[in-house]
């Protein structure tokens, strides 16, 4: 009966205009651009993908225009099991916002959290900020990095599917379990919560 | 400029406290334009949960005299406006008191020794031989034997466990400095305004209903304790409970089901209650002639009641107790994970998702009216003129002239991080306590003990929580209880603790001691008493309470006044008040109607969306229930 194997949350932050959306929209749907209005009322997209023979169901959050005015929800980072930071790289100032998205995510989201960075819209001829810095500034905050164009369709399936991938290593080398100390995660959340009665149940 | 906002909302709601976030959820979820503003920097205000270091720039923030008030450039105001500038003294946090019981830093080899100590008392078998151990070194490995006898003894039906249990009794004798609690910061969520939700409580069924507890974790309360005859017992309140438990006799047994269950069944009430309309609660009990203990059971643990609570709003009390017992766990309340402020956050995430504009940081500056004073045109944030048909504010955001009338009343807050449990039990607990007035002259005040599994703190501390109404300071109001519960006196983390609670140890040593059988001691009700929690920081505080403020007095008609935490246990206040505006501007809406799972709003999706309706959020175990798979089929 079970459906998937594996259930991981994961975050989009980033400035505004980065792509974010664009990104979700064109891994789980195919689609670019995303259609207008659609975004009301959407929470996350999720989309089950096959990994060694295994289904790992992966739900995508977008930060709800919050970013806008930098007033995320902190709950918005809670549990998260990856979470992928966003710049565009024809556009310098999406790129200098980097610092303060780190300290965010910090702040709220688990240390151990998978921290992936992309930088979106290489289709575009205007590149502003070299694929080297960024791969820099990824190593220097040891972060995963990719470039990607979420109009083009390139390198997106490849983004999540490595989160998928490397997500799932690390649940079953066990290495998700220290989530149970800090923040109970999906794993974590299985055993800890079906212990005391969390009301994930609520529903 | 980034910062400029759009001009024209349906809803400006000003403050993210509890009543204005749901009230912006429902606007927006109705489709509304909805701006929500903050000026602070976090969400939440009086009802946010903070980590160690923001609990730290909220108290600078609070010590700060009132910053001279600006004048409002009226220049701003459009013909025909007035503009009355926003801010009162309902914002004001007050007899603000921070305090360290430990060492600032602690040298590592101490710490060193001190486990290797505990260590080898691990292994001994009669830890009670080491109440001879004189204070100094000895002192610590005489708290861990003594923690790992305590131990032992409530766990003698499960010795399964026992290796776990006593690794994690050990881990929690840590030693804490300052400095290592600083460095923690980050794993603390320490509550403004902790709040317990009742399983089947108004908050809960509109999480539910509205499909909005996929933003957030609970966690359930484990267990209810009172304070009877000076030391802390749990409080039978499931049908398990009342049958398993050793401190009350099989007769009382009897007595106390017969009574939960005639204040369940509505169909007799007028007649079981025949008389006691004008008599207190604490009337109708003694004429049921319940033992003294029951009465302390159901008067201050189940109905959460005092000595002059009237009979039928105890029986209502006692009602709201056992009607949310056995849904989600043992005790009939939940506790929300990462603290109390993730709560009003969940609203905003939903409003924000249904369209609502969100800015922190963001002030209204001033409210703009119209020439007569009775209608609200918008406000002034910043350079902008926003216009909104309503507006709804958080009470400490109105001007003063809108709160002319409203009575000023206080809660006093408790905050202790400690080293272990108020009554340490073998998993971790998580425990309400409803201490009873003292003496019958002051308040009842509620204790909430949260562990880290709650996200609450790092492992092996636990933080407590007291509320009450304020009668003079936080700190005076407070102060019986924190005695009776906690030990408070400064601690190098070496000698302290055996020097100042000699004296209970040793009686614990002894009653351990006389009572061969651990069984046979919990029989009499007698209980060997552990050693307090060492309170490692404190800070205490008054708020203003304002639940009980008439606010559509003195405000135009289409402003909406929102009340700060309350007193009692859950948001239901909250809850209420936030329908009673939103029904206001929107009489013909429904009031937070389900939000869509994005099973159900997938475009191009092939399968019914019935199905998607019946499950449940993702959050929850992998192995759930089966899950929509159009996302699956697309590729």
């Amino acid at each position: 009966m079970e459906d998937y194997k594996f259930l991981f949350k994961v975050v989009l932050v980033g400035n505004a205009g980065v792509g974010k959306t664009c990104l979700v929209r064109r891994f789980t749907q195919g689609l670019f651009p995303p259609g207008q209005g659609a975004t009301i009322g959407v929470d996350f997209m999720i989309k089950t993908v096959e990994i060694d023979n295994e289904k790992v169901k992966l739900q995508i959050w977008d930060t709800a225009g919050q970013e806008r005015f930098r007033s995320i929800t902190q709950s918005y980072y809670r549990s998260a099991h990856a979470l992928i930071l966003v710049y565009d790289i024809s556009c310098q100032p999406t790129f200098d916002c980097l610092p303060d998205w780190l300290r965010e995510i910090e702040e709220y989201a688990s240390n151990k959290v998978l921290r992936v960075l992309v930088g979106n819209k290489i289709d575009r001829e205007d590149r502003e900020i070299p694929t080297h810095v960024g791969e820099d500034f990824a190593q220097r905050h040891s972060m995963y990095y990719l470039e990607t164009s979420a109009k083009e369709a390139e390198n997106v399936e490849k983004l999540f599917m490595e989160i998928a991938a490397e997500l799932m290593e690390q649940a079953r080398s066990k290495e998700l379990p220290r989530y149970e100390n800090n923040s109970p995660t999906i794993n974590g959340r299985t055993t800890v919560i079906g212990d005391s009665n969390c009301c994930s149940r609520m529903s | 400029m980034e910062d400029d906002l759009p001009t024209e909302y349906d809803v400006i709601v000003v403050g993210t406290g509890m009543t204005e976030s749901i009230v912006a959820a429902a606007a927006s979820r109705i489709g509304k334009k909805v701006l929500h503003l903050d000026s602070n920097e976090y969400y939440g205000g009086l009802w946010a949960s903070f980590n160690f270091d923001g609990l730290q720039k909220w108290m600078e923030e609070c010590r700060q005299p009132n910053k001279p008030s600006e004048t409002v450039d009226a220049s701003k105001a459009k013909e025909g406006e007035k503009l009355v500038k926003a801010g009162n003294q309902f914002s004001t946090v007050s007899n603000l008191e921070e305090k360290w019981y430990i060492l600032e830093e602690v040298a590592d080899s101490p710490e060193g020794q001190l486990s290797s100590k505990i260590t080898q008392t691990e292994g001994e078998e009669h830890p009670a031989s080491k109440a001879a151990v004189g204070p100094g070194e000895g002192a610590a490995s005489s708290l861990g034997g003594e923690s790992e006898k305590l131990e032992k003894e409530g766990n003698c039906e499960k010795p399964d466990s026992d290796e776990a249990k006593d690794n994690s009794v050990l881990n929690q004798r840590e030693n804490w400095s300052q400095n290592k609690l600083k460095k923690e910061y980050r794993k603390f969520n320490l509550d403004l305004a902790p709040k317990l939700l009742f399983a089947r409580g108004s908050l809960v069924e509109l999480l539910i209903s509205s499909n909005i507890a996929r933003y957030a974790e609970f966690r359930s309360v484990t267990r209810v304790l009172t304070w009877i005859n000076g030391r802390l017992e749990p409080v039978p309140c499931s049908r398990a409970d009342v049958f398993s438990t050793q401190n009350v006799s099989v007769p009382e047994k009897r007595m106390l089901m017969k009574l939960l269950s005639s204040c369940l069944e509505n169909e007799d009430a007028n007649k079981e209650f025949e008389g006691f309309e004008d008599k207190t609660f604490v009337e109708y009990l003694k004429s049921k002639k319940l033992t003294s203990n029951l009465m302390h059971y159901v008067l201050y643990a189940i109905a959460m009641a005092t000595e002059n609570t009237l009979c039928m709003d105890g029986v209502n009390r006692t009602q709201r107790f056992l009607n949310s017992l056995g849904r989600y766990g043992n005790t009939p309340f939940l506790w929300p994970m990462y603290g109390s402020g993730e709560i009003p956050q969940c609203f905003c995430r939903l409003c924000a998702v249904f369209g609502g504009l969100y800015h922190l940081k963001r002030a209204a500056d001033a409210i703009i009216i119209d020439a007569n004073g009775e209608k609200c045109i918008g406000i002034m944030s910043g350079q902008q003129h926003l216009e909104t048909a309503n507006l709804v504010m958080g009470v400490g955001y109105a001007p003063p002239d809108f709160v002319k009338t409203a009575p000023s009343g206080g809660l006093s807050r408790g905050i202790f991080v400690t080293d272990r449990s108020i009554l340490p039990s073998d998993k971790e607990s998580l425990t309400l306590l409803q201490f009873p007035p003292l003496d019958g002259a002051r308040e009842p005040v509620t204790v909430i003990e949260v562990g880290h599994t709650t996200n609450a703190c790092p492992k092996g501390l636990y933080v407590v929580h007291m509320t009450c109404k304020q009668q003079t300071t936080a700190h005076e109001d407070l102060k019986a209880v924190v005695e009776h519960l906690l030990h408070v006196e400064f601690s190098d983390g070496t000698v302290a603790r055996i020097d100042t609670d000699i004296k209970s140890t040793q009686t614990a040593h002894q009653e351990g001691s006389s009572a061969e059988n651990p069984e046979g001691a919990d029989a009499s009700g007698e209980r060997p008493a552990a050693l307090k929690p060492q309170v490692l920081w404190s800070l205490f505080f008054n708020c203003p309470e304002t639940s009980q403020c008439d606010f559509s007095a003195d405000v135009p008609s289409n402003v909406f006044l929102c009340s700060g935490p309350d007193l009692d246990l859950d948001f239901e206040f909250s809850v209420k008040q936030a329908k009673e505006i939103f029904t206001k501007m929107y009489p013909e809406s429904e009031f937070l109607p389900r939000a869509p799972d994005p099973e159900e709003i997938v475009l191009e999706g092939e399968e019914g969306s019935g199905e998607g309706a019946e499950q449940k959020e993702g959050e929850e175990q992998g192995d759930a229930q089966e899950g929509p798979k159009e996302a699956q089929s697309e590729e």
